[in-house]
């Protein structure tokens, strides 16, 4: 026995050492990728793209979130940092102000298209029309007095119809991000605000105390009628489709590729479909960006090529690949300037 | 008097021992009905799995006559031909009739975006074949396939499905030409992971995992057993082993997440290790599963009776002679059982793997443990995560998978257990 | 020639010095008058010049192997030109991987610079040469230490107790590295726990009763109100894993004792390792076999009997979880109560007693310390489980003691914090930390009454 325990500690001991000779010199020849897990389908699909059509390795593309991604992406320049995050909004001046103090100095913004952000039900239901002002009142932690006076009480609305009489009689029920991503982010800001606007005594507020203005807008229900569902968007599709009664938030090709199952919800009158969202009359879209570390084009191999497979009609047009995949292209206009952006590789300035 | 006092304890005894019998019958079900109760709700989740899971593994596939026309290739450079061409040619020959733009992109539609490398790669690999006409099975798109394999339903309004009625309509047509065939899915086995679901494979995360294991056990294994040894035979009782008893304990109970930062902070951050490798992987996994083996080892150890030591030292083995022949092999099934329990935990993990960069999309099957690599639960996360129906269906496929990779496992354990369990 | 071949070099020369040093002691035993024997059997002669053959080795690859990439790379980096040398660290790095790159023949980012070129393959010549040296450095070693101690070899060197030393040192070793792995994380989740209480006072996070801590990071951001108490996410993992554990223990406990003493030994072979697949059924499994087949199911079974059940349910993701670490105690009780010898069983039953009163009165309490160990490990599991929680629990932190409410576990807060955005100024990442030491400190405290536990009721035979 104890010989036998000590041949297999020496066979351990010299897998283990074996395996660790082997990373003693071996630069990196794939290019890293990190970022939001909203952009990480559409990086995913390029990047196999590129991978199987060039003499260059598959890079390899994790999702941790915009806001973990561009904590990475910006830890400095060298070859165990990424050489780009992708990102669900813009970079944030913050962000900026510490990769220009980690001598990351030159980055180069690409936007690569819109997302669409859709409410959406069971199709044994019927669809329902929202306005955004519903959406706030139904979701906000705070809303105006129901009375009519000028004061904000805890949200006391328990179901649609109390909200507005043209909506259903049942139980507001919302299966939605947790604060923590991206998308949560943006539904918030573009329907919970839009709908907080149009509010007449607190959009005067937004003069007086911005702070104050957002908070009131941005903060979602704790009660239970707003419900944290992680960030597995199929599980909230699946929970939809056993729970006709509820609503769910999510990105649009969740809602496009489950079109037999789901529908989404009419909000602002406009349904959010490929073509709305496309003409920017969907009003719940948002931009999506992938940033590029200058510094690495040349050195890591394939960083050209691969910006350029990005920016390429064929994955970003009207037709491209990424449209299938549910990305929403932008104007070509704006594809062509950030074309010639990354081509000429244009440093980002941000100012506060 | 003394027979008269002997029956009634006799009786009393016969009273009882109804009773006792028929407890003893009870506890003997509820052990039985415990165990079938567990089985039955491994045979539910095995069933659920298997049902979803298994027509990933057929594949549905189109037969073309691919014409590989010379005047399209360039034989110094043949990345930059146009395989695309290829196959919009011989899809356009099979239906003639179909004209005009958004007709004929919904008929490539039909065809996976992999038959393009699939060609590629056949050009590649013989140069002999340009100029030739190929009859080639190439795989048919996701939506297709999700068709064949009714999760896509033709009876709702044409809007709402993926598919549009000419669509549906070319396929009724391909499958009466015999073209379009459900055949085994042999990608799933030897691809890496991809975004297009009928191009996806298992390969890249199954190595993924067998390299990170691999590293795990070789050094959970020993390393636990030992620690367990040295504390339960050699170091002195008092307040400190105690101390360390606990923390052991204690460990277990640590989510599994602060491993990942620790793993973060001393292997990467201090060792330089590479990121999302399997090496640091299974470090990191080592450091979640010790904990278990060494309790599992520890109580392994207190179950050897003291008679077995005392035989032995008493005939003039030394300690370590007394443990090495005879306490360690004793044990060893015990043992064995916490290393099962552990890998088993570390196989499934994905959460401290997040810290270390291993949630990634790689295509490439990792060749070393140094190589970037994912692992199949996060294979099986991030396919779970995916907007496209038909990896559904693959998902539950990753998941057999993982659980046949467990079950093997397992099995190689099972063996060593029951070759060294012995009772007393 | 590649290093790791020198490591099974290395191992055959260990084996061959083995038999080595086993003969010489074979003879000497033989050769000697009978009045002088061996002091240890001969294979310990072997075995002790094979460890000093081996580990002095091993040590010299190892620390070749820490080195040598480095030192290598700042040579070649010696024959550069100055201008390319003098550049910022950062470049620098980006300079050495295209240089890495050209080593291992990779693919290029650019065109080849022919200085670069030069510097791989004075890089490559180099390594040769070090290769060469480290394998005559390591032999030489191993030759010299293990001929060493086969000179020495008498019948009066007590090789056993030199083997046995380093052994002994090799476990004190292993065991120290557990200890350091716990200091480890104690200290790891300490330092950001103080930063965290010095920005939230401590009372506040102990006995609050409101959790919500996603306050906003960033000034453009509105997050929740940010409280930071600890309470209901505290009663939310106790509910959860009470639940669990009230579904697996008896389970597991029922299913080792029939195993183990009722079942034919045929049945048990199979049974023990299939209810062991339980444990390694991926969780993302368990959560949405949870979150989609029994939350629905006791939401539909409670509104049948008019209660107000949320689709997110502390019940659901307890009972699916509580499956999930039945093999936990099954497994390990299992092998606990077979380890109890047979003479107690004997014992018993000629007192007279019943199989069942047999493992109640006697097996139970002799096997009390694997099974709370057992216990103890599924707790401990149910505690750090996430994924079934985030699926079927859901992530509202409500301060409820209803179990068809939604909760939420300490071990899925950690998670939600430290994945994602993260911002180790703010107390909302912080807050992960002190987390992570409360569940710490509270596993402590159980896990000593647990050890007071079995020393009070453990019946200790023999």
């Amino acid at each position: 026995m104890l010989k036998k325990g000590l041949v297999f500690v020496a066979a351990a001991s010299i897998a283990v050492s074996a395996v660790s000779s082997a990373y003693a010199a071996s630069g990196r020849d794939y290019i890293s990728v990190v970022g939001s897990s909203t952009v990480y389908p559409f990086a995913t699909t390029v990047a196999e793209q590129f991978g199987k059509t060039t003499k260059f390795k598959t890079p390899k593309i994790e999702s941790t979130g915009s806001g973990g991604g561009m904590k990475l992406f910006c830890t400095g320049s060298g070859i165990d940092t990424p050489d780009i995050t992708n990102a669900s909004r813009r970079i944030k001046y913050s962000e900026y102000e510490k990769c220009q103090n980690n001598g990351v100095k030159k980055i180069t913004e690409v936007k690569i298209g819109y997302d669409g952000i859709v409410m959406a039900n069971s199709k044994e239901e019927a669809q329902v029309t929202f306005t955004k002002k519903d959406i706030f009142l139904a979701l906000a932690k705070d809303v105006p007095d129901p009375k009519g006076s000028e004061k904000l009480v805890a949200n006391p609305y328990k179901t649609w119809k109390e909200v507005n009489p043209s909506l259903p009689d049942t139980k507001i029920e919302v299966l939605g991000p947790p604060p923590t991503s991206g998308t949560r982010d943006a539904f918030v800001e573009l329907a919970m605000e839009g709908g907080c606007k149009q509010i007449g005594w607190i959009k005067a507020l937004k003069k007086k105390d911005k702070k104050y203005f957002k908070s009131v807008c941005h903060t979602v229900r704790e009660d239970g009628a707003y419900i944290e569902a992680g960030e597995n968007d199929n599980l909230i599709v699946q929970k939809l489709t056993a729970n006709p009664k509820a609503f769910g938030i999510f990105g649009f090709s969740f809602l496009d590729q489950n079109g037999d199952k789901i529908q989404g919800s009419i909000v602002g009158g406009v349904s959010p479909t490929f073509e709305n969202i496309a003409a920017g009359k969907y009003p719940v879209s948002r931009p999506l960006y992938f940033y590029v570390k200058n510094s690495h084009v040349g050195v890591v191999p394939g960083m050209a090529e691969f910006l350029n497979e990005f920016t390429s009609e064929k994955a970003w047009g009207e037709d491209g690949y990424l449209s299938d995949k549910g990305l929403i292209p932008m104007p070509e206009a704006e594809r062509k300037q950030f074309a010639a952006d990354v081509k000429g590789l244009k440093a980002l300035v941000l100012t506060k | 008097m003394q027979s008269r006092k002997k029956e009634t304890s006799m009786d009393k005894m016969n009273i009882g021992l109804a009773k006792r019998y028929r407890k003893e019958r009870r506890f003997r079900l509820f052990g039985l009905a415990a165990v079938f109760a567990s089985i039955t709700f491994l045979g539910i989740l095995f069933v659920s799995i298997a049902a979803n899971g298994w027509t990933a593994f057929q594949q549905t596939e189109i037969l073309l006559d691919v014409h590989f026309d010379t005047a399209e290739f360039d034989v110094d450079n043949l990345y930059s031909v146009n395989y695309g061409a290829l196959v919009k040619n011989s899809m356009r020959s099979l239906f003639p009739e179909v004209k005009g733009r958004s007709d004929k992109r919904d008929l490539y539609r039909l065809m996976s975006s992999g038959a393009v490398y699939i060609l590629q790669d056949m050009v590649m690999k013989d140069s002999g074949i340009i100029g030739s006409t190929q009859q080639i099975w190439l795989p048919a798109d996701d939506e297709v396939d999700m068709l064949m394999k009714g999760h896509i339903s033709r009876d709702v309004t044409e809007g709402d499905r993926r598919l549009n009625d000419k669509q549906i309509s070319w396929v009724d047509t391909l499958v009466a030409e015999k073209r379009l065939e459900k055949k085994f899915n042999t990608t799933f086995f030897t691809a890496g992971d991809s975004r297009e679901p009928e191009l996806a494979g298992i390969r890249g995360a199954a190595v993924g995992s067998l390299f990170t294991l691999a590293v795990t056990l070789l050094l959970s294994f020993p390393i636990g057993v030992a620690t367990a040894v040295y504390l339960e035979e050699f170091a002195p009782r008092n307040k400190w082993t105690d101390l360390v008893e606990v923390n052991i304990n204690n460990l277990a109970a640590v989510p599994s997440i602060v491993f990942g930062l620790l793993g973060l902070a001393v292997f990467l951050n201090i060792f330089g290790m590479p990121r999302s490798a399997p090496l640091v992987g299974g470090l990191v996994l080592t450091l979640m599963t010790l904990p278990t083996i060494i309790i599992a080892s520890r109580a392994a150890l207190k179950s050897v009776p003291p008679s077995i030591r005392e035989a032995a030292l008493g005939v003039g083995a030394s300690k370590m002679q007394a443990i090495t022949h005879h306490i360690l092999p004793l044990a060893l099934p015990g043992m064995l059982t916490g290393t099962i329990i552990g890998m088993a935990q570390a196989l499934g993990e994905t959460a401290p793997l997040l810290m270390i960069g291993m949630v990634a999309f790689i295509v490439d099957v990792p060749g070393s443990v140094t190589d970037p690599s994912t692992v199949l639960p996060v294979q099986i996360y991030l396919w779970a995560d995916s907007p496209e129906r038909a990896f559904v269906e693959r998902t539950s496929a990753a998941i057999m998978v993982l659980l046949a990779f467990l079950i093997s496992m397992n099995a190689i354990a099972v063996f060593l257990r029951r070759k060294f369990e012995r009772r007393w | 020639m590649s290093p790791s071949l020198f490591l099974i070099v290395l191992l055959g020369m260990a084996s061959y010095v083995y038999m080595q040093g086993k003969r010489r002691a074979f003879r000497l035993a033989s050769s000697e008058s009978d009045s002088t024997k061996l002091h240890s059997r001969p294979g310990y002669y072997g075995m002790l010049t094979a460890l000093w053959c081996f580990l002095p080795a091993l040590l010299v690859f190892s620390f070749w192997m820490m080195f040598s990439g480095s030192v290598l790379t700042t040579l070649a980096l010696r024959t550069l030109p100055d201008t390319m040398q003098n550049i910022p660290p950062n470049q620098l790095n980006l300079l050495i991987n295209d240089l890495h790159n050209l080593i291992a023949g990779h693919v290029a980012a650019k065109d080849i610079d022919p200085v670069l070129q030069l510097a791989a393959e004075q890089y490559l010549g180099m390594e040769r040469i070090s290769r060469i040296s480290l394998a005559v450095v390591m032999f030489a070693v191993a030759l010299f230490f293990s001929s060493l101690i086969y000179r020495r070899i008498t019948p009066r060197l007590r090789a056993r107790n030199h083997v046995e030393r380093i052994v002994q040192t090799g476990l004190m070793i292993c065991s120290g590295l557990a200890v350091l792995i716990t200091i480890g994380i104690v200290v790891s989740v300490m330092f950001e726990s103080i930063r965290f209480f010095q920005q939230v006072p401590v009372t506040d996070f102990l006995f609050g009763l409101k959790w919500s801590p996603q306050m906003a990071m960033r000034e453009d951001q509105a997050g929740s109100s940010g409280s930071f108490g600890a309470i209901p996410i505290m009663a939310g993992t106790f509910m959860i894993s009470g639940i669990a554990l009230s579904v697996a223990v008896p389970i597991g406990l029922m299913s080792a004792i029939y195993l183990s003493e009722y079942a034919p030994p045929r049945v048990r072979a199979w049974a023990k390792p299939v209810m062991e697949i339980l444990a390694g059924v991926p969780t993302v499994v368990y959560g949405f076999f949870a979150a989609l087949v029994v939350a629905p199911f006791i939401r539909n079974s409670g509104e049948l009997l008019g209660l107000d059940v949320s689709s997110e349910s502390a019940l659901a993701a307890g009972l699916v979880m509580g499956v999930m670490i039945i093999p936990f105690i099954s497994s390990l009780s299992d092998d606990v109560i077979t380890a109890v010898p047979q003479a107690m069983r004997d014992g018993s039953y000629g007192l007279g007693a019943t199989k069942s009163e047999t493992i109640k009165n006697v097996i139970i309490p002799a096997a009390l310390p694997g099974i709370v160990g057992g216990v103890l490990l599924a707790a401990s599991r149910a505690i750090g489980e996430t994924m079934i929680v985030v699926m079927a629990a859901g992530l509202s932190a409500n301060l409820t003691a209803n179990p068809l409410q939604a909760v939420t576990t300490v071990t899925v807060q950690i998670v939600t914090l430290l994945v994602g955005d993260q911002e180790f100024d703010s107390p909302k990442t912080l807050v992960a930390f002190a987390l992570g030491l409360l569940l710490f400190l509270v596993t402590l405290v159980l896990n000593v009454i647990a050890l007071y536990v079995v020393r009070k009721y453990r019946e200790e035979y023999e």
